[in-house]
């Protein structure tokens, strides 16, 4: 019978007599010592809070709590993760407050009961987030596996939501306010040493026998034991909340997350408030506070915006949901990696590709320009070193070598063009080197914005030539933008596919154009921002405009981040390919950069000045010579122009639909959000477009068309969803 | 309406609001019953006649909790029949008092009412009392920030630079000292003393005649590490977008001195007046409260002067002094710059970056200061405003009789 449960390793340690079990949770008993174990196991792959979840635990609960005898309980997941958090389709689904209100406080009056029973240690062999944390918290006692992949953390604020079974009570009281602050309104995921040094986990077990021990062992020592909160002695960590220094700390992050966010995420704000509000009430009603405000954004349209976007759309694109997909059994056939241009770019592909565990070849015409790539590579990996030990650094750059030469790339597998966006110079590399591949090599390009089909043309092989647009910082940036030419064949998309699989990027698949999708959108939202300065708009207020919306880089920073010679190139290069251009923005930027020499961060001006500090330039606000060369000022309110900055992106967008760029929604949201930094808290373009009503939307736009130009013009795709009463996403 | 005028004005000497304070020794109700005897003393007051003690008091908490001006007035040995109220509009307190004072005389429902303030900062911590501008909820809700970053942002705004203010504080230290050398002070302060009678302070200890222009120049700005290092300033542009950066100007030398001290004053009918053989100082021609934009909070005094000017039938350069309270330099310099006032009219005595600013006394100080300036010149009219938290202003105009 044992044997049919598909037993974990915890369970079998354990031993004892199994006296529950159901499709939530079984409890095993061992008598002679008076302890419990409560396995978390539902039916499915995981662990997750729904209603089920709920009566299934109060069921396992109320069975171990009729033992007699009993002394305390170990809790532990079945599931490889402990428990990630609640059940995010039905959270989604939620709009009824009255209903998700009486749900939340019948969780935290469960969670609430199992603290205020026998003592109770968690022992997690696998993550706990959201949820699942605060059911970690509580337990009396909570000790991990000293894995690095085990994760621990409160990020509900990500998803527009706050803690709500009891996290934003119990973590402040356990490990203080100024980390739990900082862990819940920042939405840190801890790995388990991390938080164990946070103090948000009680002890470190190096594998499953000792943490079961240790969480024995935990019980037989502290029989009866409360929860400090629930001692008559408490004492709240230094600095208690209603103290001086306490309150300094409220208003310092009231002040650190505004600087960051700008006042576009109320639930991390609500976070701060719900810590300092609860932190003076009785424990139950400071429950009953953070359950309401919790209900309150859940049902919000951010929550559900944000929940779609980070949660649905990013999950099922890193499943390659509905994307081309190798035959069972077919291998990619990429073992060699060859990367063309050891440029920012070019040197952080070849780490990338190099740390899992690719050949790679790294290229360069010039040899300053090489060694600078490759002491690139050493930087990275020396990081790595320090994480993972000198083998991990050394297994990493044995993997790279750096290259003047064309004999090297022999026998290439892939090969990613990083080299200068200039199509001849593309074309003429690609005719050089793509005869010394190896048979079925792919070929792709990382132009940001050559279409495609074009490129394609030098090849030999157009079918198996792709693009592959990656952004920088490329360690960090998480998209990959991959672009169907014209004769792709569906075999390559899906090696190329695989090939973003195996180096951890996330996905979108689009067609071909000038710019493709993001490189598109993003320049229309840089465009405008420079449009506004040269009609003569407080550039202050245009930078403001871009952050209250929620825009990652305000639209100047970024010229000044890629140098304004190459904003102006690109700029010139779409109006080659697209026929279109804003000459007022034009005009401007190739005043500053030839009349005024300011070509951005790399020669200390740009749009902004600059000090010259210990690390490189530091901004220190907009060139004050900027208004003498733009029109006359205007006033402008930063409403109207945050509307204008995503309104002429949404255009885009829309656009992209109508010229087929787009396949699907999904891309473009995750696209926009974890391309280009757009506004992450309307969860993207679509659902920010969906917010304002799509016939709302196109009047909108057809009135900025009339007043700014064709730009804003409504595509076809939203009128006739205007017409249709039709929105993005229900 | 019939009018309100003010019979007599006393203070205490301020006191530095720190341990070495010397009024530090001193519990805030022993303050102010010091002041309300003294006003009893010099006016021959029957307590019995007086219809309210109103007080302003900022930090009603602690020791200056509990209707600290019931507590004080039976303390001074006044008859019992003589009530109590404390009241709170921040640092338009003490002024408050006095405008609450006369527009019960001038309604006509009382007759002869004490106004006056009380603050003891040395004991009883500005902002201990906390309150809902503290919580998180409340920056989310309203947003704001600390005075000084906001006194920066007002100077950023003005154009105001950081020569302009050092150099305003300069001459209110040397104004002080000139007030203090020629007695200016002397009619209405009295020595705050133990129960034996011995003096613990006699004068005005805030200020600091031997200040240079070098001295304050080399100050650094007090705002400028919370400000940019903890984000402060960034709460700012929610209602000020353009401004990119704050330039920080105040420091302890060119910003109001915490100090603890007390005042009283005697306002009443004329007929009250008459009754008690008593000769007004002079009537209230009107007074004005504002409320503008509470994140840059120290405008107030802007608006509440029009609209008390506006009372009056006068204009700006009709009045003969003003005091516009020095909360931080750039407060005065961007009143005087919207209201046309030449600076030689205003604070002609020094100001709270000289003298301190007792918070919840200060205005009822000020309004007894204009008075004595006003005797002193042989001039008729006087305007007393302050900005208050919350961006409030509170104004009041007074004339010779």
């Amino acid at each position: 019978m044992n044997q049919k449960l598909d037993v974990g390793e915890i369970e079998a340690l354990f031993g004892g007599e199994r006296v529950f079990a159901s499709d939530v949770a079984r409890v095993w008993w061992d008598g002679a010592t008076g302890q419990a174990l409560l396995i978390l196991k539902m039916e499915g792959r995981a662990n997750k809070i729904n209603a089920r979840f709920g009566e299934g635990l109060a069921e396992a609960m109320e069975a171990t709590r009729a033992l007699s005898g009993l002394k305390g309980i170990v809790l532990a997941s079945g599931h490889r993760d402990f428990c990630v958090g609640a059940d995010l389709e039905m959270l989604y689904g939620s709009r009824d407050a009255a209903a998700l209100y009486s749900q939340v406080r019948s969780l935290s009056a469960l969670f609430r009961s199992i603290e205020q029973g026998v003592p109770v240690a968690c022992a997690l062999t696998g993550t706990a987030l959201g949820g699942g944390y605060e059911l970690a918290l509580s337990c009396h006692y909570r000790a991990a596996l000293d894995s690095p992949e085990l994760q621990v953390g409160l990020p509900e604020v990500n998803l527009g939501v706050i803690p709500g079974s009891g996290g934003t009570q119990r973590l402040p009281r356990l490990i203080g306010i100024q980390g739990a602050l900082e862990n819940i309104a920042q939405a840190k995921i801890l790995r388990a040493s991390e938080a164990a040094s946070a103090g948000m986990l009680d002890s470190l077990a190096p594998d499953v026998a000792s943490l079961l021990e240790g969480c024995r062992g935990w019980l037989a020592k502290n029989p009866g034991r409360k929860q400090p909160w629930d001692s008559g002695d408490f004492v709240w960590p230094a600095p208690a909340p209603n103290s001086e220094e306490g309150r300094n700390i409220f208003m310092v992050g009231c002040a650190m997350l505004y600087q960051k966010t700008n006042g576009v995420f109320p639930a991390a704000e609500a976070a701060i408030s719900v810590v300092q509000q609860g932190s003076s009430l009785q424990f139950d009603r400071a429950l009953e506070v953070e359950a309401r405000r919790f209900v309150q954004l859940a049902v919000s349209d951010q929550a559900k915006d944000m929940i779609r976007t980070f949660f649905f759309h990013r999950s099922a694109a890193e499943r390659h949901e509905g994307l081309p997909t190798l035959a069972k059994g077919e291998d990619a056939g990429i073992r060699k990696v060859a990367i063309l241009g050891a440029g920012m770019m070019g040197a952080g592909l070849a780490f990338l590709c190099a740390s899992r565990g690719y050949e790679v070849v790294l290229k360069d015409i010039t040899a300053p320009a090489l060694e600078a790539g490759m002491a690139h590579v050493r930087t990275e990996a020396e990081r790595v070193g320090k994480r993972k030990g000198a083998a991990a650094a050394a297994a990493i750059l044995e993997k790279v070598t750096g290259t003047l030469e064309n004999a090297p790339i022999a026998g290439t597998d892939l090969v990613i063009e990083a080299v200068i966006e200039d199509m001849k110079i593309k074309h003429r590399v690609t005719r050089e080197l793509e005869p010394l591949l190896s048979p079925n090599a792919i070929w792709a390009s990382n132009t940001s914005a050559l279409p495609i089909t074009a490129l394609a043309e030098a090849s030999a092989h157009p079918d198996r030539f792709v693009g592959l647009h990656f952004f920088s910082p490329v360690e960090k940036m998480p998209l990959l933008e991959i672009i169907h030419g014209d004769k792709t064949s569906e075999n390559t998309l899906a090696r190329s596919l695989a090939f973003c699989r195996s180096i951890k990027k996330l996905p979108i698949l689009v067609n071909d154009g000038y710019g493709f999708y993001t490189s598109r959108v993003f320049a229309s939202y840089l465009l405008e921002g420079v449009q506004m300065v040269a009609e003569g708009i407080d550039p202050v207020l245009v930078e403001w405009a871009a952050r209250s919306a929620g825009m990652v880089v305000p639209p100047l920073q970024v010229f000044d981040e890629v140098s304004l010679r190459l904003g102006r190139h690109v700029l010139e290069q779409a109006a080659e390919y697209t026929g279109r251009g804003l000459p007022q923005a034009t005009a401007l930027l190739v005043a500053l950069v030839d009349q005024h020499g300011r070509l951005g961060k790399v020669n200390g001006k740009g749009f902004y000045d600059y000090t010259q500090g210990s690390r490189g330039y530091k901004r220190t606000g907009i060139w004050t010579g900027l208004t003498e060369l733009t029109a006359t000022r205007q006033t402008a309110e930063v409403p109207a122009l945050a509307r204008r900055l995503l309104l002429a992106q949404c255009a885009e967008v829309a656009r992209c639909f109508d010229e087929g760029i787009l396949r699907q929604y999904r891309d473009a949201e995750v696209g926009a959000i974890f391309g280009i930094g757009f506004a992450p808290n309307t969860g993207g373009p679509l659902a920010w477009m969906d917010r304002q009503g799509i016939p709302a939307l196109v009047a909108e736009l057809e009135a900025l068309a009339a007043l700014h130009g064709e730009r804003f013009v409504p595509a076809t795709k939203l009128r006739e969803m205007a017409a249709k009463g039709e929105r993005f996403f229900d | 309406m019939s009018t309100a005028y003010l019979y007599d004005a006393v203070r205490s000497p301020r006191g530095r609001g720190k341990e070495n304070g010397s009024l530090y020794v001193v519990r805030p109700i022993d303050l102010l019953s010091q002041s309300l005897k003294a006003l009893e003393k010099r006016t021959s007051l029957p307590t019995n006649l007086v219809d309210d003690v109103v007080i302003g008091c900022v930090t009603q908490t602690g020791e200056q909790g509990a209707c600290i001006a019931r507590f004080a007035a039976l303390q001074a040995g006044w008859d019992f029949s003589a009530p109590g109220v404390t009241v709170n509009r921040f640092c338009g307190s003490g002024l408050e008092a006095v405008n609450h004072a006369a527009a019960m005389v001038a309604s006509g429902f009382h007759d002869l009412v004490v106004a006056g303030g009380v603050e003891s900062m040395s004991r009883v911590k500005m902002g201990s009392d906390g309150g809902a501008i503290w919580e998180a909820e409340t920056q989310w809700t309203v947003g704001g920030v600390p005075q000084g970053i906001s006194a920066d942002l007002l100077a950023t705004l003005y154009g105001i630079t950081r020569e302009e203010v050092d150099q305003f504080a300069l001459r209110s230290q040397q104004k002080a000292a000139a007030a203090m050398a020629s007695g200016a002070f002397s009619r209405s302060v009295v020595p705050v003393i133990d129960g034996s009678g011995l003096p613990i302070l006699e004068a005005d200890e805030y200020p600091r005649a031997d200040t240079t222009f070098e001295k304050l120049a080399g100050l650094k700005p007090a705002f400028e590490m919370m400000g940019t290092q903890f984000g402060l300033d960034a709460l700012t542009r929610r209602r000020y977008p353009a401004v990119e950066r704050i330039r920080h100007v105040h420091h302890a030398g060119n910003s109001s001195g915490i100090v603890d001290g007390a005042a009283a004053i005697l306002v009443g009918s004329k007929e009250a007046g008459e009754r008690l053989g008593l000769k007004p100082r002079a009537k209230i021609r009107a007074v004005a409260l504002s409320g503008e934009e509470p994140l840059l909070m120290l405008t107030g005094p802007i608006p509440a002067t029009r609209k008390a000017l506006k009372k009056a039938g006068m204009s700006a350069a009709d009045v003969d002094l003003y005091e516009v309270n020095e909360a931080f330099a750039a407060v005065p310099l961007a009143w005087a710059r919207e209201l046309g006032v030449p600076e030689e009219k205003i604070n002609v005595n020094g100001g709270s970056i000289a003298l301190g600013h007792p918070l919840g006394a200060t205005g009822a100080m000020l309004l007894g200061t204009v008075l004595d300036a006003l005797e002193d010149r042989n001039l008729s009219t006087g305007l007393v405003t302050l900005c208050i938290g919350g961006g409030m202003g509170i104004a009041t105009l007074i004339e010779r009789v």
